[in-house]
Parts: structure tokens; C-alpha cells; sequence
């Protein structure tokens, strides 16, 4: 009786053990089951690539659609307007040329007239005012950026998109926005189990959160890829994804932390590279409370943070000391003076403004990625005598918060993926928008007059103006510029890093295997 | 050996080979009480201080302020050993208060359920068998996430679901014990159900309920990791071994001992206070007192 009683105690102790292990390592429970199949024996041609976010849908319209796995997914399956180069300026995807007219309310896209879809119909301006329309109807992430916005077609090669007021932004909001064939309704999820589209790639097979699986559209109207296939894996587990680099489990694998780079680095056959992303790490504070009404508070809190030795120390490769509100790649970046690091100064200004060292400052962020750099900046203010609370959020409760201002000073890594101030700025630092309670009808004239001129010199400046007072009064600190980190297999020719995390394999190519 | 000797010395011969042996899962806990209670007096240490500059140190480096990361240091540069000593305090808290709860929350529904027998015990029975049917760290995984982390919250998910086991023993044990010739002679002699609950059925769980209770704070111990490691656990301004473990994650190849000294330290004392556990069980056990 007694040892059958212990034996069993010990068996619940092996049991709760086990199913703790299967706790901890459901996040890499993918690994096994995605396993790439037959894409390895192919006569060349096969790559197989593991991102840093799972593809949920292929709907470029729908309530995933601004999710960087959709938006990769979209951009190999489907067309856009236009589409960003490598320096962040705007070329045709299926616009041949846009123009708008005097006062930024209408601006007119030519279509090229060589487009087609993957089933050989040819791609009409009918077709891209119905995905127009589609993706309003679904009210997506992505419809919130054309508010009481039309799209009309003149003919068949030419639409045209009026704005209720001057919107100098509309081709780089567009980069969002994919063209998919008219008819497809907006409920319609059977089309994207095998979605025609007019992009490089046809899907091959998918399964959401797992794997997509795309090979070339042969009758795809720029170079048909040439690849064979090309896999995209989720590997949730970092240490997982580099394992499955290293030994040649998948090709391409980038958002490499730093730590992991070196070892990476040492590898003959990988190639590492990191490029500027549309990223900058935004702190903003809330305005709206007390503690953080005045300026000089603001910007004292910020002089108190070593940014500088935190960059260096915990992100070598992939950050730098940003000098504006937002990346050097968004249209309006205009370097701003560095605010230096200066604790006793920092102390001093708090003081004279009568700050309460006494309270709690409650810093929001979402990601355990970024949790040593928070914990890093947290460390910093706690050596002036600032008390601050990290809080880490799961990313549902955060973004709830963030937009009922429910936090003191909130972290974000704040992406620019139109590559247009007017998303950022224009879009978060308004009275009307209201995201971080500051309110300044001066800076609000300056938004206002960037969005009604579509002169980009002219637009450059005046987002410069408006950066300056946004770095000035300290709406929030600016501390890092993002870099994204790559590595690829040697044997991948033609493969470039891309800023945003959406690499485009349709111009690459397999050698050696 | 012969069979007669055989016959003579069973008693003996158990006690002797307990001998020194034994007495190992005494010392390895007391070792960690010590540590827990007198550690974190001698051994300075600040969660929300980062010295970056001692970042990923390996054992036996000299900090930047000249002291010697005996144990290395993490990703933000901080004392592995500190996190260590500061986590056996931490694991041991909420080993012992989760682990008291639940005794007492189980001793008192169990020994009512057992001594009162008929259709209270009939559902409280069934109750504790409904409980038990669920998987303890995925209730305790719902109960954590679903609150703010702080640790009266985890000392709660963990006790949701471990009294269940106190529960059940305690009923069995008072079953037998309330036909017991002493509880009837008690009956009979007017004394009131609540004095024979008290006085003459609850002194004689004790044996099987500490030998169970040394298995339930293993099992806790790890739970609690377990939901740090998840990051459902402790806030991250509470030390414990489940969160150290998590943040060197990413550093297995190159700094392993940002997980694996904390894990070596939480496997000790789980492996201890189990052979303890089985130990007492052996001892004090449900059944060995009637032999």
C-alpha cells in the first residue's frame, strides 16, 4: 500500500514534469511537422526561408492584412501600385506613372497595360478599384488609412483616388495595397486557398501560422523567378531557426538578435548582413498626465538615459543612436541635435520643475525582445532616482492601452511602412489623433501644410520643422534607429536584404546545389 | 547470511542502510533554507540594476567594479550566483505557502468529507474528483495569466489544484480512522463531533499529510519555475530561478551558464526534497502504521 502510493506520487511528479517540458516547448512544437519535405532534392532551385512572423492569411485585405506575414505574402503573390526601392523612394508596380492634381485631393495612376493575372487575364483598372472597394468593406487595419476615401476608374488603365482632404501621402499608403482579381467578395476566404494574383508567385500550399509554400507564375509579366520553390517556414524559437540555418534546414532566416550574430558570422557558408529598417524606437510619454505636462521634465528623463552605452553594449550591429523621430529611409527625416547623456543635469532639471521622485512611472512594452533594453533604460532612470515599472503587456492588452493612454511612458517599435513621415508624424502627433497627449496647434499647422503639397522638397522641410519641435518638447525620446539583420546561404545569389522584413525572392537565384 | 538473521534484522538493517545516505536530502534542504534565509543578507543584489558593461561574463570574471562573477553574469550583466541565492529564497516562499494553503484548505475539507461520511461526503468526494481530472499546470497556467503577475496570484494558481491531493488522502485516512475503537468510545461518551473531528481524527493524518506535503512542494517548486519560465509567473522585479532559466535561453551556446547553473540548482532540490519525501512516505505512509 505505502509503496504503491509513493511510486504513484512519483509517477504524477514525472507526469507534471513532462507536461511542464511540453508547456515550455509548445512555441517550437511547429518544428517537426514543417519540416520542408521534398524542397531539398530538387535539381536546384529550392529555398526554403524562416521569418520572424507566422503567415496567418493570405487576405491582403482582410483583418491580418497589415501583419508583416500577410503583407510578405501579399507582395509575392499579388501586384500593388507601387512598391519601394532600396532607398525608400517610390517606383511602378503596376503604375506605370501617378500625378496628382493642384490641391492634393486627387491623385490619377497609369496603369501599365502588360499586366496580367496568373490565370492570363489581364490586370484592368476595373480590377483594382474592386480590391479597392474589398479592402474598405472589410474595414481592415489597412482601410484606416483611406477614411471617406473613393476610387473611380477613367478607363481601362487609369484610376483615380480622391481624398476628402489634401493627402500628399496617398502612393505611399498604397504600398499596402495589393490588387486582387474583381469578384472576389469580401467574404469570400475560398479564393486564397488558391489565390490568383497578378505578383512573381503562385501558392504551391499553405497552412496558416506554419508554412506557405509559393512556386513561380509563369505567366507572371515581369522575369518569372527562377527558382523552384520557395518555402517560408515558422520557427516561433530563435535558438530553433538558427539551428535550422546552420545546418542548412532553411536558406534565409533575418530579425537575428546581436548576440546571436557572431556566431553566425564565423560560418563560411552563410553570408550576414544588416540593413537600416523604416524602424525607430519610440518612447513616448504620456502628456496628458501631471507628472509629465512640461517639457523640461520630459526631456530631463530622457538626458538621464545612457542610450548611447546601451546601443553599443546591447545592440552593436543592428542599432544606432537614432537623430530623428523617424528612420533616415521615411520621406520628412530631417536630422535633429543629439540629446546628450547628462544625469546630473537631468536630476537638476527634475528638480527645479518640481518633479515627485516619490511616484511610479509605468512603462508599457509588448515584446520580450525588447525586454533588456527596457530593463536597461529602467536601470538608468532608477540611478537618478526615478522609479519606473516595466510592464510588459501580451499585445491585445497593449494596444487596448496604448490608445486609451493607460501608461506613463510607452515603448514601441515604430515601423514607417509606407516610407512616409505622413504615417508617422502626420498620422500619431495631431491634437485629433490624441495617441500621446500632446497637443500643438503649431506643429498641428505644420502637419497639416506638409500633407497639402505633393513637392517632396517642400514636404522635407516642413516634416523637418516638425521632427524639430517633436525632439524639442520631447514628446517622447527617440533612442535607436533599427537595423535588421540577415543571413543567408552562400549558395542564394541575388538576394537583398530588405528594410522592412518583406525580402523579395523573385530575382533570386540557387547556385551550386 | 542466514535466515534466522535475516528474520531478526529487518528493522536494523533499514536503518543502517538510511545511514549517512539518508540524511543527504536533510542536509541539500537545509543547505538551500540556509541559503535562502542567510544569503540574500550577505550577497547584494538589485534586479533593476544593469551594469552593461559586465554583460555575459563567464565564471570566475572580474567585474568591471573589481569584484568576481563567481558564477558569471547574465545578459544585462547581473550576478548569476546573486539570482541564485536570491531564487532559492523566492522558490522556497512559495513552496512553503502554496504547499500550507493547500494542506490546510485539503485537511479540513478532506477530514470533513471522511469523518461525516453520507451525501456531504458524497459530494465533496465527487468534487475532488472533478478537480482532479484537470491538468493541474494548465489551470494554474489560466489562473496566472489571466491576472496581474505578482506572488500572492501564483501562491493561489498553484494551491488551486494541490489541496486537491491533501483532500483525498486526509478523507481516506479519517474513513478508517472515525471506525477506530477510540473514535466510537469518544461517541459514546457524548463528546461533540467537532472535538472528535479535532482532538481525536486530525492528530493522526499528520504522518501521511507531511509525507505528502515534502512531494507536493517539489512539485510546486517546479510549477513555479515553470510559469516564470512562461512568463505568466512572478512580476519581473521578484528573483526566481524559472525566469533566470528563461532569459538565457538564448544564450545556451554561448553563455550556458545563464540557464544551466539555475536549472542544476532547482533539479537539487526537487531531486532532494523528492527522496525526502519518498522517505517519510516509507515512514509515516497510510498503512505502515498498522503493521
Amino acid at each position: 500500500m505505502t509503496r504503491f502510493r509513493g511510486r504513484r506520487l512519483a509517477t504524477t511528479v514525472a507526469a507534471a514534469a513532462a507536461l511542464l517540458l511540453a508547456a515550455c516547448s509548445t512555441t517550437s512544437g511547429g518544428d517537426d511537422t514543417a519540416d520542408a519535405g521534398d524542397s531539398g532534392e530538387a535539381t536546384g532551385g529550392d529555398i526554403v526561408a524562416a521569418g520572424t512572423y507566422p503567415i496567418e492569411s493570405l487576405d491582403p485585405h482582410g483583418a491580418q492584412g497589415a501583419s508583416t506575414g500577410t503583407q510578405f505574402a501579399g507582395q509575392a503573390i499579388f501586384s500593388r501600385l507601387v512598391r519601394p526601392s532600396a532607398d525608400g523612394s517610390l517606383v511602378g508596380d503596376l503604375a506605370a506613372e501617378w500625378t496628382a492634381n493642384a490641391d492634393v485631393t486627387q491623385w490619377t495612376f497609369t496603369l501599365r497595360d502588360d499586366a496580367t493575372f496568373s490565370d492570363g487575364e489581364p490586370v484592368t483598372a476595373e480590377d483594382v478599384v474592386a480590391s479597392f472597394d474589398r479592402m474598405i468593406a472589410l474595414d481592415g487595419p489597412n482601410a484606416g488609412n483611406f477614411p471617406e476615401y473613393t476610387m473611380t476608374s477613367a478607363s481601362d488603365t487609369e484610376v483615380t483616388i480622391t481624398s476628402p482632404v489634401p493627402d500628399a501621402a496617398v502612393p505611399g499608403k498604397l504600398l499596402i495595397f495589393y490588387v486582387i482579381p474583381a469578384g472576389v467578395a469580401p467574404d469570400d476566404t475560398a479564393f486564397f486557398t488558391a489565390p490568383v494574383g497578378s505578383g512573381p508567385f503562385t501558392v504551391g500550399a499553405f497552412t496558416p501560422g506554419d508554412s506557405l509554400e509559393l512556386a513561380p507564375n509563369e505567366s507572371y509579366w515581369g522575369d518569372v523567378p527562377q527558382v523552384d520553390t520557395v518555402t517560408v517556414r515558422n520557427i516561433p524559437e530563435l535558438s530553433a531557426r538558427l539551428t535550422a540555418l546552420r545546418t542548412g534546414e532553411v536558406d534565409v532566416v533575418w530579425g537575428i538578435p546581436d548576440d546571436q550574430l557572431g556566431a553566425l558570422q564565423g560560418e563560411d557558408t552563410l553570408t550576414v548582413e544588416t540593413v537600416q529598417s523604416t524602424a525607430v524606437y519610440t518612447m513616448w510619454f504620456n502628456s496628458s498626465i501631471p507628472a509629465l505636462t512640461t517639457p523640461e521634465v520630459r526631456r530631463a528623463l530622457w538626458q538621464a538615459v545612457d542610450f548611447e552605452t546601451i546601443i553599443s553594449t546591447l545592440y552593436p550591429e543592428t542599432g544606432e543612436l537614432a537623430d530623428a523621430p523617424v528612420s533616415p529611409l521615411v520621406l520628412g527625416h530631417s536630422p535633429q541635435e543629439p540629446v546628450g547623456f547628462d544625469p546630473e543635469a537631468a536630476q537638476a532639471a527634475l528638480t527645479a520643475a518640481g518633479f515627485d521622485f516619490s511616484q511610479t512611472l509605468r512603462l508599457q512594452f509588448a515584446n520580450a525582445e525588447f525586454r533588456p533594453f527596457i530593463q536597461a533604460v529602467v536601470s538608468d532612470l532608477a540611478e537618478i532616482g526615478v522609479t519606473v515599472e516595466p510592464l510588459e503587456k501580451e499585445q491585445a492588452v497593449f494596444t487596448e492601452d496604448l490608445l486609451a493612454l493607460n501608461w506613463d511612458v510607452n515603448f514601441q517599435q515604430l515601423a514607417t511602412p509606407t516610407y512616409d513621415a505622413a504615417s508617422n508624424l502626420g498620422r500619431l502627433y495631431t491634437c485629433a489623433a490624441g495617441r500621446n497627449g500632446y497637443c500643438n496647434p503649431e506643429l498641428d499647422a505644420l502637419l497639416a501644410a506638409a500633407s497639402a503639397t505633393s513637392d517632396e522638397a517642400e514636404r522635407t522641410d516642413l516634416y523637418g520643422q516638425a521632427s524639430e519641435i517633436i525632439w524639442r518638447d520631447a514628446v517622447g525620446m527617440y533612442p535607436m534607429a533599427v537595423s535588421l539583420a540577415y543571413a543567408w546561404n552562400s549558395d542564394l545569389d541575388g538576394f537583398t536584404p530588405d528594410p522592412s522584413g518583406l525580402p523579395d525572392f523573385s530575382k533570386v537565384t540557387v547556385s551550386g546545389s | 547470511m542466514t535466515a534466522a538473521v535475516t528474520l531478526d534484522t529487518p528493522l536494523a538493517t533499514r536503518r543502517r542502510r538510511g545511514g549517512w545516505l539518508g540524511k543527504v536530502p536533510y542536509v541539500v534542504i537545509g543547505l538551500y533554507v540556509l541559503v535562502g534565509l542567510v544569503g540574500p543578507l550577505l550577497l547584494d543584489y538589485d534586479p533593476v540594476h544593469t551594469p552593461l558593461e559586465d554583460r555575459l561574463l563567464s565564471p570566475g570574471s572580474t567585474t568591471a567594479d573589481g569584484g568576481t562573477a563567481w558564477l558569471g553574469t547574465d545578459d544585462l550583466g547581473r550576478d548569476v550566483l546573486a539570482q541564485i541565492v536570491y531564487g532559492a529564497r523566492t522558490s522556497v516562499l512559495i513552496g512553503v505557502a502554496t504547499v500550507g494553503v493547500a494542506s490546510v484548505v485539503g485537511l479540513l475539507l478532506g477530514a470533513v468529507a471522511g469523518y461525516a461520511r453520507g451525501w456531504l461526503d458524497a459530494v465533496l468526494a465527487r468534487i475532488f474528483d472533478v478537480l482532479l481530472a484537470f491538468p493541474a499546470i494548465l489551470l494554474a497556467i489560466v489562473i496566472a495569466g489571466a491576472f496581474q503577475r505578482s506572488v500572492l496570484l501564483v501562491v493561489v494558481a498553484l494551491s488551486a489544484t494541490a489541496w486537491i491531493s491533501f483532500a483525498r488522502v486526509t478523507r481516506s485516512v479519517a474513513l478508517s480512522l472515525r471506525e477506530r475503537a477510540w473514535v466510537d468510545a469518544a461517541r459514546v461518551l457524548g463528546v461533540p463531533q467537532r472535538s472528535i473531528l479535532w482532538r481525536h481524527i486530525l492528530p493522526f493524518t499528520a504522518g501521511p499529510i507531511v509525507a505528502l506535503a515534502t512531494l507536493e512542494f517539489a512539485l510546486v517548486v517546479l510549477a513555479e519555475a515553470g510559469l516564470s519560465f512562461l512568463g505568466i509567473g512572478l512580476p519581473s522585479s521578484t528573483v526566481s530561478w524559472g525566469q533566470t532559466i528563461a532569459n538565457g535561453k538564448a544564450y545556451l551556446e554561448t553563455a550556458w551558464w545563464i540557464s544551466t547553473l539555475p536549472g542544476i540548482a532547482l533539479s537539487l532540490l526537487i531531486i532532494n526534497v523528492g527522496i525526502l519525501g519518498d522517505q517519510l512516505t516509507a515512514r509515516y505512509g497510510r498503512g505502515r502504521r498498522d503493521a
